[in-house]
């Protein structure tokens, strides 16, 4: 009677952590669709309270930027947890391990020895990404497990799912009859209003950043948890934690004879050869407790927990990591970016200057989701090999919508400052140039005005001056010449954007003269035309 | 037959003895149509101006019937405010879509092909705000839907032969244009023909090769029973988006017309310019679309 209460008492754990995981996946991924535009020009709500409990990116950032980030204080929540019940953040909060977790039934685990490949190799990343942040070579957004998680989510599968969608729906409206329309349309209207992006987005690297996602979750056919276990520098940060963690399991004993159930099952591979449970890699799902046939494995508070064998890097290793981190940082220097970078780089309105800025970029991909035009892009080497998915405005493809202030609403690390309507309006982030070759009325005496029409700032930085020259049938007709005020344009991209021309636009924006570096002001310099 | 036919026809049949007599082509024309009816009101309260001068040419009734599918198509193509005078305002297209329901619409449809972001601009333009107040489920707004825009044949067309046009303005029982009048920089000023671009489909900057014409092309096509044309704010300078309260003059005043031609052309007055600097009103006019000499037309005015 007693057993069979138990039993069901230590069931009803594994439920609720799965049932937590859910819930909590629900939460990550209805944040997720809010992240947009909502109507008005605050956020409600947006995901990216996730990188804020990060601590992690926390670390990296501050240690990059050295100073106190406020927007990371969830972060210590984290750790105060994982000091008290080791890393049951991975095991029920994560929503990327909870994405692992529901792979086992489609992707089965090779490895039957059950342990951990590479045990000290996300400890190496955490030190290396660490020391070169430290150094000005900020890269823990590339494997920190949100980021990759965001990023397949908002430049691939959300906008692959919606494309599918309107497809979808397209096929059924243009093909088939009005009574499958009746049913069909109703559904298409409730998934614009509740699932589905305003409009298709189109994203650089969208492969790129579903390949890694997908590569995260193809792991799983080396062993359970793969990525957690042997890359997540999340997790090997949360490992030293937990290890001293007041929450600690206790295994089996030698009475267990030769049964290795816990340490087979263990998805964190957190219970060795001896039944020792690692509360350092458990990451408390309970499964062990639920399925041990002598029902003798239990958690509970103590001080007294065993002294667990630390993880740590060998000496050479840990050189390795530091040098490397040292070294990356000083060959960026060198970088030919470094001296000439790149003019086609636009950073959001708001952004810090380049080197805080990426010091402080997490490549949450938020701004980029977020981008009510569609212009931020994640960058691949234009801004070097350490700003890989950090965002840059590339106006062909969307333009920089004069009264909208999102980007700077959920950037989580405050690489891109938050802007009040009136300060971004002014805010200049780059500049617009003709191209005299192909513009219809320089080029061949065709009159247009779609940039200058699209012009956002109240005083117009595109304006007319009127020029008598010969059309291509050698008439003499006054045409009206667009030209850039210098003082008044803000870089937006709206030109480029509209520019009727196809494919290449007759005006293209540079990043000259923008707000961040005022020290190559566009203005204060004579003779910069 | 329209006029144009109509006079071929005489000079077909008179084997050409009509060339010789001057006055005769005046004459045709002149006894052709009754001239279009314009109603013209002024005052305060934006909804009353609406009726008022709908009740001018004939009422909502002459429009609407019940159980019409009815297009309101306003200007709000802009992320920008209703004092800023880029958009219809939001008040005469609420009055409009009142009216319409009184008079017993099935369905009113509003929307626009924005140039700015589309949420943005809808709500920035007041629009949205408006119709909501209204609580009718008739009434739906919604954003453009890019599977309904449907090829057409523009065969009057001069210079514009095909473009993709929404279906739902093609389609509707009883279109009205709604536009503001404005500046802008390459037809001078924005009125109805210039607001039927937003039921275009494809890369509009190309329109802008020979907007006067190719609007008249247009119009050929899109043909809205009524035009009503918010002139309750004239943006006078950096059209067709403006920013700047300094650019708009305060001029309560709405103008409605079933001609398309004639709306355009009194509106022209309003900012001291004449009917045929306006290329699209020229170009229309030519191809008989309606009557761009206010002194044609039969034009009332109240005060309300």
């Amino acid at each position: 009677m007693t057993g069979r209460q138990r039993k069901s008492h230590r069931g009803r754990l594994v439920v609720l952590r799965r049932l937590g995981q859910l819930v909590f996946l629900a939460v990550f991924l209805v944040l997720f669709v809010k992240t947009d535009y909502n109507g008005s020009d605050q956020l409600s709500a947006a995901v990216n309270v996730l990188f804020r409990l990060d601590p992690y990116l926390a670390s990296c950032v501050m240690i990059g930027a050295k100073a106190f980030v406020a927007l990371f204080l969830p972060a210590l929540f984290v750790v105060l947890l994982t000091f008290v019940f080791g890393r049951a953040f991975c095991g029920w909060f994560c929503p990327m391990g909870t994405l692992l977790d529901l792979t086992r039934k489609t992707i089965p685990a090779a490895d039957q020895k059950n342990s951990t490949s590479f045990p000290r190799l996300g400890l190496f990343f955490l030190v290396l990404t660490l020391i070169s942040s430290a150094f000005g070579f900020a890269v823990a957004g590339y494997l920190d497990p949100f980021s990759i998680l965001v990023r397949g989510l908002a430049q691939a599968v959300y906008p692959a799912a919606s494309s599918l969608t309107v497809e979808f729906f397209t096929f059924t409206y243009r093909e088939l009859p009005d009574f499958v329309n009746a049913m069909t349309e109703p559904v298409y209207r409730l998934l614009q209003v509740t699932v589905l992006p305003s409009g298709q987005k189109f994203f650089q690297l969208a492969y790129f950043s579903l390949f890694i996602l997908l590569g995260v979750l193809l792991l799983e056919v080396v062993q359970r948890r793969f990525f957690c276990r042997n890359i997540c520098p999340l997790g090997a940060m949360l490992r030293l934690i937990g290890k001293k963690a007041w929450f600690v399991g206790h295994g089996g004993d030698d009475a267990c004879g030769s049964c290795r159930i816990c340490s087979r099952i263990c998805r964190m591979g957190a219970v060795d050869a001896d039944r020792t449970i690692d509360m350092g890699d458990c990451n408390l799902c309970y499964e062990c407790v639920h399925t041990c046939p002598r029902k003798i494995i239990n958690f509970n508070f103590s001080r007294s927990g065993r002294k667990m064998p630390g993880v740590s890097l060998s000496r050479r290793r840990l050189l390795g990591a530091a040098l490397a981190g040292v070294l990356l940082p000083a060959v960026k220097e060198v970088d030919v970016l470094a001296k000439n970078p790149d003019p086609l780089l636009i950073r959001p309105p708001g952004a810090l200057r380049e080197k805080d800025f990426l010091q402080h970029c997490v490549r949450c991909a938020e701004c980029v989701q977020v981008c009510i035009g569609n212009g931020l892009q994640p960058a691949l080497f234009q801004a070097g090999l350490d700003g890989m998915f950090s965002p840059m405005l590339v106006a062909r493809s969307g333009y920089c919508e004069f009264n909208c202030t999102l980007c700077g609403q959920v950037c989580p690390s405050g690489a891109i400052r938050r802007l009040t309507i009136e300060e971004k309006r002014q805010l200049k982030i780059g500049h617009a140039w003709f191209d005299k070759n192909i513009c219809l009325p320089y080029a061949k005496a065709i009159p247009c005005m779609v940039c200058e029409e699209h012009c956002p700032t109240p005083d117009k930085a595109i304006r007319f001056k009127e020029v008598a020259m010969k059309n291509e049938a050698g008439q003499e007709i006054t045409i009206r010449q667009p030209y850039v005020v210098d003082e008044l344009c803000i870089g937006c991209g709206i030109c480029e954007n509209k520019c009727p021309l196809p494919g290449r636009s007759a005006i293209y924006v540079t990043s000259a003269g923008e707000h961040r570096h005022p020290e190559k002001s566009l203005v204060s310099h004579a003779g910069y035309n | 037959m329209d006029r144009r036919q109509f006079v071929r026809d005489v000079l077909f049949w008179t084997a050409g003895l009509s060339l010789g007599v001057p006055c005769w082509k005046s004459t045709l024309l002149q006894a052709a149509p009754p001239p279009p009816r314009l109603g013209l009101a002024k005052g305060k309260d934006y909804r009353l101006l609406v009726t008022g001068a709908l009740e001018l040419v004939g009422g909502i009734g002459a429009f609407v019937k019940t159980g019409d599918n009815v297009v309101i198509k306003p200007n709000m193509g802009w992320d920008r405010t209703p004092e800023l005078g880029a958009n219809t305002h939001p008040l005469v297209v609420r009055a409009l879509a009142e009216l319409a329901l009184d008079a017993g619409a099935a369905r009113i449809q509003v929307f626009d092909r924005t140039c700015n972001e589309k949420r943005r601009c809808y709500t920035s333009s007041g629009v949205i705000d408006e119709l909501e107040k209204i609580g009718d489920r008739r009434i739906r707004w919604e954003h453009i839907d890019e599977r309904k825009f449907v090829p057409v044949d523009i065969d009057r067309g001069r210079s514009l032969k095909r473009w993709e046009i929404y279906k739902d303005a093609l389609t509707a029982d009883c279109y009205i244009n709604v536009p503001v009048a404005k500046h802008h920089g390459l037809s001078r000023l924005s009125l109805g023909l210039k607001n039927s671009m937003g039921v275009l489909g494809g890369n509009r900057g190309h329109l802008h090769h020979d907007i006067g014409q190719q609007l008249a092309d247009l119009a050929t096509v899109i043909q809205p029973k009524l035009t009503v044309i918010d002139a309750t704010r004239l943006l006078l300078r950096n059209g067709p988006q403006g920013g700047r309260v300094a650019d708009v003059k305060v001029m309560d005043t709405v103008i409605a017309s079933a001609d398309p031609v004639a709306a355009d052309a009194y509106a022209t007055t309003l900012f001291d310019m004449q009917p045929r600097e306006i290329a699209s009103t020229v170009a229309a006019y030519q191809l008989g679309l309606g009557e761009m000499d206010p002194a044609r037309m039969e034009i009332k005015t109240v005060q309300v």
